[in-house]
């Protein structure tokens, strides 16, 4: 990866300098334009101050060459860039059929026991983006690898999802982790608000707490 | 292994519990633990008033803009039920004649959507631009007179128009989601025979003076119960 991006760098910089070169050898050509009034052009011809290269005779003819290879630099808009993609392809997976997560199917040689949502939720496959029309759910608190459902459908890790643009509505929000109580939380979603879940992922006491327990309130901000 | 088991069977356990959406909020252990409270019939009921705060982080719609927000919990006698009306209760502002009964969750709705903005209205960025740069001099490829180097200059406005995005909670899902939340939240109606809470919405006029203090009426059983909200 890193290699990658110098070697992005170093052809930014070659491509500048030879853009440089290029131009400097673009502009050297500019006293040959001036030969064409020599040739008796029409735009020259006009011009009632004589031209450049139409100089009197007592102008020695050295001097005349020297213009013809003098360089003419002129600053512009220089502009140098750098890029750099990558492409890694989807995951596959040789115990799944077809293409880890486009396939839901499930393989006889391997079965994860916490998978267990039969549905991702919506968003999951086209990314909880923003829109003007959706509203914004900050989730803070939980650990990065917890897991969140929306409505009980996967919807992805909570470092994936600190910020998450859902469409207005209600939904059933859970955040679960192993060794922790999972959090469950009601949350109502309006377009243009942004709603920040702090959750909270206490651990157990004993097995018999892992019943979750209803929140009694929501902790919720709006910009 | 086996936690992660118990966790998962944990939450397939309790997910199509959630499918049945409670309504009300979870009341506090004893009527007591509200700031004002009261025992009428055997029915104990506790009531606190939200500040404008405690509404702001408790809802996502707006209901500061519309109304008081009145948390009640009734715990009706052992092996009793209690029946639970929205039209039992007044809120009134003590020493006034100024009293209002709870408000729906349709109308609070109907009241908190926010006008959609005009299709008319327009969002216009202006971005100047300014280029400064050096010539160092030459002929003109045009004329092919001679020229002086110097600096130059040049300045640009680009002006872009377009159409403003919606307000926020303007939509007619939002309403919905709006009236869904209300509604969840507020204090179920029917037989109760455990504790009951949830919140109350009061269309009053609000007031600054912190003088003003509000009565819950609550008429259980044909007594009525005065509360005094702080």
């Amino acid at each position: 990866m890193k290699s990658m991006k110098t070697a992005a760098l170093c052809l930014g910089f070659i491509c500048f300098f030879l853009g440089n070169a290029i131009g400097q050898s673009a502009t050297s050509e500019v006293p040959q334009t001036g030969e064409v009034p020599q040739t008796g052009s029409a735009a020259a011809s006009q011009n009632t101050q004589p031209a450049p290269d139409v100089k009197p005779a007592t102008k020695p003819d050295t001097e005349t060459e020297e213009h013809h290879h003098r360089l003419h630099v002129r600053l512009g808009t220089i502009g140098v860039g750098a890029g750099h993609s990558r492409f890694s392809g989807p995951f596959y997976s040789p115990f799944w059929y077809g293409f880890y997560p486009y396939s839901l199917s499930y393989s006889p040689f391997f079965y994860d026991p916490f998978f267990y949502s039969p549905s991702y939720a919506p968003g999951y496959f086209g990314g909880f983006a923003y829109d003007v029309d959706k509203g914004e759910v900050k989730l803070s608190g939980a650990p990065k690898t917890a897991e969140v459902f929306l409505d009980g459908a996967y919807a992805g890790t909570a470092g994936e999802l600190k910020n998450m643009w859902l469409d207005p509505g209600a939904y059933d929000l859970s955040v679960s982790t192993p060794g922790a109580m999972p959090f469950h939380q009601r949350i109502y979603v309006l377009s243009g608000k942004s709603l920040k879940i702090a959750t909270k992922l206490p651990q157990p006491q004993s097995q018999s707490e892992f019943q979750p327990k209803p929140q009694p309130t929501t902790t919720e901000e709006k910009p | 292994m086996k936690l992660r088991i118990c966790i998962a069977i944990a939450l397939m356990c309790v997910l199509p519990l959630s499918a049945e959406t409670p309504r009300g909020t979870v009341p506090r252990a004893t009527a007591d633990r509200y700031p004002a409270h009261a025992t009428q019939s055997g029915t104990a009921i506790g009531v606190t008033l939200l500040t404008p705060d405690q509404v702001h982080n408790a809802f996502a719609s707006d209901v500061n803009r519309c109304c008081l927000v009145v948390e009640i919990a009734l715990y009706p006698a052992k092996d009793s039920t209690v029946g639970v009306s929205l039209n039992d209760f007044v809120l009134r502002v003590t020493g006034t004649d100024v009293a209002a009964k709870p408000s729906g969750a349709k109308v609070l709705a109907a009241k908190l959507q926010k006008k959609a903005v005009s299709p008319h209205d327009r969002d216009i960025t202006i971005s100047p631009t300014t280029n400064t740069g050096y010539e160092s001099g030459g002929y003109d490829p045009v004329t092919g007179q001679r020229r002086s180097g110097g600096v130059y200059s040049s300045a640009g406005v680009g002006v872009g128009v377009g159409g403003s995005g919606p307000s926020p909670a303007s939509s007619d899902v939002d309403r919905n989601t709006m009236e869904l939340e209300l509604g969840e939240k507020s204090l179920p109606e029917g037989a109760a025979s455990a504790p009951v809470a949830g919140y109350l919405y009061f269309s009053l006029p609000k007031t600054k003076d912190k003088k003003v203090t509000h009565q819950l009426e609550y008429m259980v059983n044909g007594n009525k119960v005065v509360l005094t909200l702080p």
